[in-house]
């Protein structure tokens, strides 16, 4: 009499969160929407009850490193703990004392001091995973730089696959093509590439072979790694790597991103408003510039030359001055910008302005939490799906699966299988070589394979038919 | 306002009215009664109401705590409304308030009835009217969480308009798993209780309508003196049924999982078992000459004043002949109630012991005027928006109390008629005394006191805060333009 629809329910993770800051509350909104078991800890009473009264998670009000908070929170039956608190000290004290549990614990620690000790510390105090997102930003950040014509990289089968999300050009190479044109012009097998998704005014869709390109759509091509450099010099974009960067604000975002910068060459210049903190960066950073004054100031941008820098990137801690620092970067000069914004508000909003590439934090450290409790919660209960990644705001999934058994999807030439609607088969990793695969191409046992779907919630290779 | 998500809650109310209305009409075909087709009509009509009005699922299934409140009041108005219809259909209870009250205060678990020969009912009726009072003990909406995936977090919002008690806390993170193991547990207790009258020979209609009327701290009874004909045992086992029923259900589920100590750290409980000790003592020193032996004695007084604190409203004895300063101990323990999270009614012995403690805070602070002090509740610090609640709580009870007793004195009855009769509905206790006493009912009361007195049930079983936001006229603001909204956007 209730129109209650079975699904096939996973099993649930028991997870705690200790901290329910941003991070905290972006990780309690994605791992409950999958239907989590959820348990978070926090000193201020406001906070907890501002999650509880949004979310469908437990609260309790204290100290997450305490003994008798962690048992009041049933840590003897957690699967997950996770410490994300402001303070790297406390979450590795909290990690640390949930060790008398057995349970996967996660530390977000992003102090500078502790970035060569991180291997060290997870293996000390047995942690899983020492979650870095300042580091990881600018890490995402450097990667851009690297290829400056790609909006978004991001790496699979440990980094032998690489999704590139590219803007189409008015009137260039893929400019009113069908993907099965772009397809059929590559000379070898080597050479192929796949477009698994396109965004197109806001709408995601997995295109067939008919499917034609038009100017401004972003494309996400799925290719190995290994020919990355040759096929986007094929479709004739820049991938020259970058002479010089801006950085405004001089945040720890900011020494990562120019300690990695300058490892590759380039020059670096940082603009940040505390005496102080030049300071310490320009001890920290021998060889880049730092300046002392203000980031928004006009006629300083100019005077160290924002019109003639290659890369302009805006990490200030206020996200409004980050959109207008980059505006302003985009109209006078032809630089690769970057924009930092931190909070989620207004996000079609934001989304919908041209501020280039846009990094959030926050995404960033809860995605590598939410993948991990993914893969975790996989793997107890199919232990054929590898990773789990969600992109464009889960709207997309993409799944490696494990073939490690004959399936009714296995040995056949892809063209024969009868796929559902909205999937595209993005690579088969055989034996660690990446396989772009045409209609030909087969899986098969003891492969790896790759879907990006818009149906989501598959569990096994045999959901992709129809 | 979400109208939709509201009108969705309140079809898919409907059809568990539907699915509950059926087991009456078995009842009544098994004892052979025409009463059945009654409820079997009503059930129906009701199913079919139901499944129109929750057809179209609504996109948006966020509530906020408002829409949780008025979710909660209209399901229990409307559930009072349809399960009041059969008693008419069957002429039973032939005007429609009458019947209206009656089921009101069978779903708020009141028993205030106004039937003055209750043997004269069919057993389906019979049945109907106890096992009202086990839906309302644990409450309609969490049975629905527990049965029911409601997507979104905010569902949280239901259990809280409808749960009693000064905060309501979750046993385990979701909502759904939690509304299950409450159910669980009070299905089980049940069972246990319906077993044990079983053993000791009570008939099975009996044992079924009592354990009903006990689980749920109702009080309807199937005998025109409510308990006292039953045998010494079987009255014992309703007494501790009553004590077990009005104790903080997370007493048993910090039982159940063995964590003795923790379940046994509850304040509240303790407190709760303290004033039992203490009225009952009371009470059996001043029964004096009008009982005669000491476990009848024992037996009268415990019974009457767990029937009192947990609002239950069973009666052995005829308390209208007590001496003044016992029948005030049953007053007092009338508007103390059981425990929060219990399915008994009243002020709820947390809510006291909480008022009682910033009382004797704030006589500290006169000594010490710069101090700063902390209320404590189970070992840890409240959160200073408890306390304030609290007393706001407090305030508004008054405030309620005031204003319907005003409006029941216009019936012209005398003070401690009226007095009594708005403490035991508000309450969700039932009988009160002198006129509305354990030997009477509520039959002789005007209709529109009828109606205050079946609002006073609603809004103490619910809690207050719910039917007050019903009547408030900021709250259906703009409502209209956004209903019209929503219903284009359905079609």
């Amino acid at each position: 009499m209730f129109n209650t629809k079975k699904k096939p329910e996973k099993k649930p993770l028991k997870i705690i969160i200790v901290g329910c800051g941003k991070v905290g509350r972006t990780l309690v909104d994605k791992l409950n929407q999958e239907g989590n078991d959820i348990t978070v800890i926090d000193q201020i009473p406001e906070r907890v009850e501002e999650i509880t009264n949004l979310y469908d998670v437990m609260g309790i009000v204290g100290n997450g490193a305490s003994f008798s908070i962690q048992t009041e929170a049933e840590i003897e039956n957690a699967d997950l703990f996770i410490a994300v608190t402001d303070s790297d000290e406390l979450n590795l004290l909290c990690c640390t004392v949930a060790k008398h549990a057995n349970c996967s614990t996660i530390a977000r620690v992003r102090k500078p001091d502790y970035i060569n000790e991180a291997g060290y510390l997870k293996e000390q105090l047995g942690l899983q995973m020492i979650i870095n997102p300042d580091l990881e930003s600018a890490t995402e950040i450097a990667k851009l730089f690297y290829i400056p014509s790609a909006l978004e990289i991001n790496s699979f089968a440990h980094g032998q696959a690489e999704l590139i999300k590219i803007v189409v050009e008015k009137n260039g190479l893929l400019d009113g093509k069908t993907l099965s044109e772009v397809f059929t012009n590559c000379k070898n097998d080597d050479e192929k590439i796949l477009v698994v998704t396109v965004e197109r005014d806001g709408n995601v869709i997995i295109p067939n072979g008919d499917f034609q390109i038009n100017a401004d759509d972003k494309v996400t091509f799925v290719l190995p790694k290994r020919h990355r450099r040759a096929f986007l010099n094929r479709l004739n974009i820049q991938s020259v790597q970058l002479k010089s960067c801006m950085i405004i604000g001089g945040g720890i975002t900011s020494f990562y991103l120019a300690n990695q910068l300058i490892h590759m060459g380039l020059e670096v210049k940082i603009i940040e408003s505390k005496p102080d903190r030049c300071r310490l960066l320009s001890e920290l950073l021998p060889n880049a510039i730092v300046i002392n004054g203000d980031g928004t100031d006009e006629i300083l941008l100019r005077e160290e030359g924002i019109d003639i820098t290659d890369g302009f990137v805006a990490l200030t801690g206020i996200d409004e001055q980050n959109i207008f620092l980059t505006m302003h970067a985009k109209k006078v000069s032809n630089a690769k910008v970057v924009t930092k914004i931190t909070r989620e508000n207004f996000k079609d909003l934001i989304d919908s302005m041209d501020l280039g590439s846009v990094i959030h934090p926050r995404t960033i450290t809860s995605e590598a939490i939410i993948a991990y409790a993914r893969a975790k919660r996989a793997s107890l209960d199919y232990n054929n799906i590898e990773t789990l990644y969600h992109m464009y705001d889960s709207r997309v999934e993409a799944i490696e699966f494990k073939v490690d058994s004959q399936s009714l999807a296995t040995e056949k030439p892809l063209k024969e299988l009868k796929l559902k609607d909205g999937i595209n088969v993005a690579f088969i990793n055989r034996n660690g070589r990446i396989i772009i695969p045409n209609g030909d191409d087969k899986i098969i046992v003891g492969d790896s394979v790759m879907i990006v779907t818009t149906n989501t919630g598959f569990t096994t290779l045999d959901d992709i038919l129809n | 306002m979400n109208i939709n998500i509201i009108r969705y809650i309140l079809g898919l109310v409907l059809k568990i009215e539907a699915g509950l209305l059926l087991l009456p009409a078995i009842v009544g075909m098994f004892y052979r009664e025409d009463t059945f087709s009654a409820y079997l009509i009503v059930a129906t009509l009701t199913f079919i109401v139901g499944s129109i009005v929750s057809m179209a699922k609504p996109k948006n299934t966020v509530f906020h705590l408002k829409e949780g409140c008025i979710a909660t009041a209209l399901s229990w108005i409307l559930l009072s409304l349809v399960g009041a219809i059969p008693f008419v259909i069957t002429k039973e209870i032939p005007s429609f308030v009458d019947a209206f009250f009656e089921t009101v205060s069978g779903f708020t678990t009141t028993g205030a009835s106004i039937l003055s020969d209750v043997e004269s009912i069919s057993h389906a009726s019979l049945f109907w009217r106890s096992f009202t009072h086990w839906v309302g003990g644990m409450g309609v909406l969490v049975f629905l969480l527990a049965i029911m995936p409601l997507s979104g977090g905010s569902n949280i919002n239901l259990m809280k308009a409808e749960s009693p008690g000064p905060s309501v806390g979750k046993l385990v993170p979701k909502v759904r798993s939690s509304a299950t193991i409450l159910y669980q547990i009070y299905f089980g207790m049940t069972l246990i209780q319906f077993v044990l009258l079983l053993i000791f020979k009570m008939p099975v209609f009996d044992a079924m309508c009592l354990t009903f009327g006990t689980a749920g701290t109702g009080g309807f009874g199937v005998r025109n003196d409510s308990i006292a004909s039953y045998s010494v045992y079987q009255q014992w086992i309703i007494g501790i049924f009553m004590m077990l029923f009005g104790i903080n259900f997370n007493f048993y589920y910090f039982f159940l999982r063995k964590k003795m100590r923790k379940a046994f750290a509850i304040e509240e409980v303790r407190w709760y078992l303290l004033f039992i000790i203490g009225a009952t003592l009371g009470i059996f020193l001043q029964l004096g000459g009008m009982v005669s032996g000491f476990e009848h004695k024992l037996r009268v007084a415990f019974f009457q004043v767990v029937s009192m604190i947990t609002t239950t409203g069973y009666s052995t004895a005829d308390f209208n002949v007590w001496l003044p300063n016992a029948q005030l101990i049953l007053l007092l323990l009338m508007f103390s109630g059981a425990c929060a999270g219990s399915t008994g009614g009243g002020f709820k012995v947390s809510r006291i012991v909480i008022l009682l403690k910033a009382f004797v805070r704030e006589i500290k602070s006169y000594i010490h005027p710069k101090s700063v002090g902390q209320i404590r509740m189970d070992k840890s610090p409240l959160p200073e928006g408890v306390v304030k609640s609290t007393m706001v709580y407090l305030a508004t009870y008054i405030l309620i109390f005031i204003v319907s007793h005003f409006l029941i004195t216009l019936d012209g009855k005398d003070f401690l008629t009226s007095f009594s009769a708005v403490t035991a509905t508000f309450n969700n206790i039932g009988p009160g005394l002198s006129e509305v006493g354990p030997m009477s009912n509520y039959a002789s009361l005007s209709a529109f006191s009828k109606l205050v007195l079946s609002f006073d049930m609603l809004a103490g079983r619910l809690e207050l805060f719910p039917m007050l936001l019903l009547i408030t006229p900021a709250m259906w603001k703009n409502t209209h333009k956004q209903s019209k909204h929503d219903l284009v956007s359905l079609f």
